[in-house]
């Protein structure tokens, strides 16, 4: 017994003497990566996340696992709040991102992040915000809505996901481009929560994520109205038009983008290691199975696309949220 | 009587190993302070990557049913729960074992548990359609007003003073509030830098028990080691089988509550346990002895913990909406395997329906008979001296709080409210109300918010709140509560207000 | 030794204090619907913290035992311990080497045998090393909790 405590002690000596010697950046990563994830555990970000990540530990990728922190709160604000002001730019500790929302929050102010705060690895994801109402209503296309909106201006009523978010800036471009006063309802819990105010008819319709919202039309609770995309979603929804198609000016503006970033500081050998597997890992086949499985539409990008893709929704919202 | 063809699935030799192995982990990790059911259950996910859908669901299932159930071991013998579920059960259990009834204790809340949790997923089973639909009747004025009723029950919750009770509860209502607010983004009472993030509730529960705890052991000082250490002796089960049949009433409260509190999405088995517990008391004739070390509130609050387990299923089985951030959890691992719950699940997978169903069924057996062994062991874990164990519970509560988000915050403001605790106790201030406030505050908040945002848009805020018979019911019970309260108070204290007449 | 009475002021007059202030911050800060909540549930609170005030300056409900002096000298290295080791130790030298102190340093302080006593010195050492194994399996091996690693780890 006293033998095994003493092989035990001495084990985790030499461990920790390995650990704080190695400086080197061309060991990394020599221990388990962790990811945080700004939003609940179960959420959509927080389970593709889970997903993308899960083959990290093979050797052609990452060789250690990658571990899932969820910081939840205030529509992500507390999560990449820490991660801009605590997280240690060593190449151990990523996060999600989710844009539009980081960069529509930075730009309406009262966080410490910006889009210079944090330096983009890859893109996995892309999840256009969809209009939804539930199964028995009137409304059977984006002509309804608005035509019932124009009518009784502010009582329409609409959830979505949070203030500042992908389906709040959805809203506002609806909102701008039909003239239409909508009201819209933030909802605490994320997609899944206003999903429910949709399908409960506590709420008139609903924007939410168009793998959520493809889910619940797939267990017949709710009829998809429109797609806010450039482009029709071929794989899951091929029969529902975009909003454009339907004669409103909106764009991919509010399109959720998901990917992994590091803070700014981080070592630029770590980084380059990283964005040249973490693309890679995306792509693997398994990876790409249980996404799909999922109905989770994925976009996987580089980091240089990223960075342009960053600066341009950067221009964008703030000419969006001007008036606000 | 479909779900009885899917037995066979459940007995699979792979099968049964996981539900063994998930039901015994569940109970260690449930046991562990900072690891809540969600936060096991996410911790499993990666697991099921490399099972077959139904397997992993087994395993989820499993770890879920039991980690409720094993929050309860620490909080009967440690006084500190596992996960908010298993407050209740400390108020009372933690007395009893003082009192040199640890085992029998542990014996009534596992088979409190085991009991509820059987009824729970019986619910689960064969009201589904029925139930499905009433989960959809309570939008934001409904859940505001559920988590006021909650509030009314703060003020008699474990006080020895009706005022410090209710402002027990209001510190916790105030300490819910820090931090960004959800909606608007607003930053709110951030002293600190500790305080962006909010408050953590696993942390908070952590700090509020577990370091009182640790501080009142150390404040008996160097010499007194073992004079009032827990003795735990041999209780016959049989014995323990007997005094639950002879607690039907608190039993059949329990699970009754627990389960309408389950269906509800949005307010979760957290305060399950805690109104389940109010409500046997207002219905029990020995309700002075409640807080007393009284079995009847560990049996109860037990109870009516696991009884959530299968209802808080049903949003998410039938209709796809996570009822609870746990059932969000177990979405993710039936999305992963591409099985999407809602009609789809029964209609093109009842093989893994059912068999999911049936293995919590088998779960809470197992449960069961693996948390009586417990109680075995439980000896021998309160035979550890004082200074040993104070010093582990307080590195444990250190890792159990660092490790829900790894933020070194979470640690500050644990052990902050929990060393304010402990002088806050000393002077007939409790923690049970005071957690009772950080949950029921942001439930209440969002909802109002949301609510009046709706409101606004339609009819107008007093239409929205108090028309509708289920606002006008909920509106009864909270009046009820409130006046219950007040009357029983006056009891209490008959010298300081000798007026009688109106009882609001 | 202070009265109970005016013991019971000190945590009534703190709790006073501060309801008074998130009284004061709810009606003054902005953005106003954000403290729309915080504005109705600080006057429950003020009131209350009144009450209770004025109940410990009466002398009535004087529930709990209060802190003896024996307590606060009794618990005063420990709490010593514990702040050192969160605010200090934790971060500083790392979580485990951390834990591990200050693990040693409460079963040390509170342990009945005597400081001299070498026996219970090898006891001391065995269930430290044999705890911290037992946590360092469960969080880095099992849970793969990244703690903090300070100068050792």
């Amino acid at each position: 017994m006293k033998k095994l405590i003493a092989t035990l002690a001495i084990s985790v000596l030499a461990s920790t003497i390995t650990w704080s010697a190695a400086g080197a950046d061309e060991n990394y990563p020599e221990r388990p990566v962790s990811v945080m994830v700004s939003y609940g555990a179960g959420g959509a970000t927080d389970f593709q996340a889970r997903i993308v990540t899960m083959v990290a530990g093979n050797e052609e990728y990452l060789g250690q696992p990658i571990v899932i922190i969820n910081k939840p709160g205030a529509g992500g604000r507390v999560g990449w709040n820490w991660f801009a002001s605590n997280a240690d730019p060593d190449g151990y500790t990523l996060a999600a991102y989710n844009v539009p929302h980081f960069i529509a929050q930075s730009i309406k102010g009262g966080v410490k992040y910006s889009v210079d705060s944090f330096e983009p690895i890859a893109n996995w994801g892309s999840d256009p915000a969809v209009v939804v109402v539930s199964k028995d209503s009137q409304f059977n296309s984006m002509k309804d809505l608005l035509d019932h909106a124009k009518a009784n201006p502010g009582k329409v009523t609409m959830s979505g996901a949070g203030l500042f978010v992908g389906h709040h800036i959805a809203a506002l471009q609806i909102g701008k481009a039909s003239g239409a006063k909508l009201a819209y309802i933030p909802t605490k819990g994320g997609g899944a929560a206003a999903m429910k105010a949709v399908i409960a008819g506590d709420v008139m319709a609903g924007i939410n994520n168009l793998s959520d919202a493809y889910r619940a039309r797939q267990s017949g609770n709710v009829k998809i109205l429109g797609v806010a995309d450039l482009e029709r979603n071929t794989e899951f929804l091929p029969d529902v038009p975009t909003l454009k198609e339907q004669g409103l000016d909106v764009d991919n503006s509010s399109v959720n983008f998901r990917g992994l970033m590091v803070p700014k500081g981080t070592p630029k050998a770590i980084i380059d290691k990283l964005a040249a597997s973490v693309p890679e890992m995306f792509a693997n086949k398994r990876v790409a199975k249980q996404m799909n499985a999922g109905g989770s539409p994925m976009k996987i990008i580089g980091r240089d696309e990223v960075k342009k893709m960053w600066a341009a929704r950067q221009a964008s919202l703030t000419e969006l949220l001007k008036g606000l | 009587m479909e779900f009885l063809s899917y037995f066979g699935g459940v007995f699979e030799p792979v099968a049964l190993l996981l539900l063994i192995g998930g039901t015994m982990g569940g109970l260690i990790l449930g046991a562990t302070p900072g690891l809540s059911p969600t936060m096991a259950v996410a911790l499993l996910i990666p697991f099921t990557f490399h099972l077959s859908p139904t397997q992993g669901l087994i395993l989820l299932g499993a770890a879920y049913t039991s980690t409720v159930a094993g929050g309860a071991v620490t909080a009967i013998l440690l006084k500190i729960p596992g996960a908010p579920a298993n407050i209740a059960t400390a108020l009372d259990g933690n007395k009893m074992a003082k009192q040199g009834h640890g085992a029998r204790a542990l014996h009534l809340s596992f088979l409190a548990s085991g009991f509820g949790g059987v009824i729970g997923v019986l619910i689960l089973i064969f009201l589904t359609p029925i139930l499905a639909v009433w989960a959809l009747a309570f939008g934001p004025s409904h859940l505001f007003w559920m988590a006021i009723l909650g509030v009314t029950v703060i003020g008699s919750l474990d006080s020895k003073s009706f005022v410090k009770g209710l402002l027990s509860g209001c510190i916790g209502l105030w300490l819910s509030m820090i931090g960004y607010d959800d909606i608007q983004g607003a930053q709110r009472f951030i002293f600190a830098d500790a305080l962006t993030g909010g408050i953590n509730i696993i942390a908070a529960l952590i700090g509020l028990f577990a370091i009182p705890q640790v501080l009142e052991m150390i404040a008996k000082g160097r010499f007194a080691a073992s004079v009032e250490a827990i003795t735990v002796p041999k209780q016959r089960i049989m014995d323990s089988f007997r005094e639950l049949t002879q607690n039907i009433r608190s039993l059949s409260i329990g699970t009754v509550v627990g389960s309408i509190v389950g269906l509800i999405p949005g307010v979760g088995g957290q305060i399950a346990g805690l109104v389940a517990y109010d409500q046997a008391r207002k219905f029990s004739p020995h309700r002075d002895k409640f807080g007393t070390g009284h079995p009847e509130g560990v049996i109860a609050a037990e109870s009516a913990n696991n009884a959530m387990v299968g209802p808080s299923l049903v949003p998410l089985l039938t209709l796809s909406i996570p009822g609870s951030p746990t059932a969000a959890v177990l979405l993710g691992g039936l999305l992963i395997n591409g099985i999407f719950p809602g009609s789809d699940l029964f209609e093109n997978h009842p093989q893994v329906a059912w068999t999911f169903i049936n293995s919590m069924l088998v779960g809470q057996i197992l449960m069961v008979i693996f948390g009586i062994y417990t109680a075995a062991w439980a000896a021998r874990i309160a035979r550890v001296p004082t200074p040993i164990m104070a010093a582990a519970v307080l590195v444990l509560a250190v890792f159990g709080s660092y490790s829900v988000q790894q933020s070194m915050g979470d640690v500050y403001v644990m052990l902050a409210l929990g060393v304010g605790m402990f002088f806050l106790e000393r002077f007939g201030f409790s923690a049970a109300p005071l957690v009772l406030g950080l949950i029921l505050g942001p439930i209440a908040e969002a909802n109002f918010i949301q609510g009046s945002m709706i409101a606004d848009a339609q009819s107008g805020p007093w239409q929205y709140f108090l028309t509708g018979t289920l606002n006008l019911f909920l509106v009864a019970l909270v009046v009820l509560s409130v006046a219950y309260s007040f009357r029983s108070n006056k009891a209490r204290n008959p010298a300081t207000k000798p007026s009688r007449g109106v009882a609001t | 030794m202070i009265s109970s009475r005016s013991q019971h002021l000190i945590p009534a007059s703190a709790i006073f204090a501060v309801s008074a202030v998130v009284a004061w911050l709810s009606f003054t800060q902005e953005p106003a619907d954000a403290f729309l909540f915080p504005r109705v549930i600080s006057v429950f609170f003020l009131g209350l913290a009144g009450w209770n005030f004025t109940r410990a300056a009466l002398g009535l409900a004087r529930v709990g035992d209060g802190v003896p002096r024996r307590v606060l000298k009794n618990i005063a290295p420990g709490l010593s311990v514990m702040l050192i080791f969160v605010f200090f130790l934790a971060g500083g030298l790392g979580f485990y080497v951390g834990s591990a102190l200050a693990f040693a340093a409460i079963y040390t302080l509170y342990d009945p045998a005597p400081v001299s006593d070498l026996r219970a010195w090898r006891k001391r050492i065995v269930v430290t090393v044999l705890f911290m194994t037992v946590i360092y399996g469960l969080f880095a091996l099992l849970l793969k909790v990244q703690t903090p690693r300070g100068f050792f780890f």
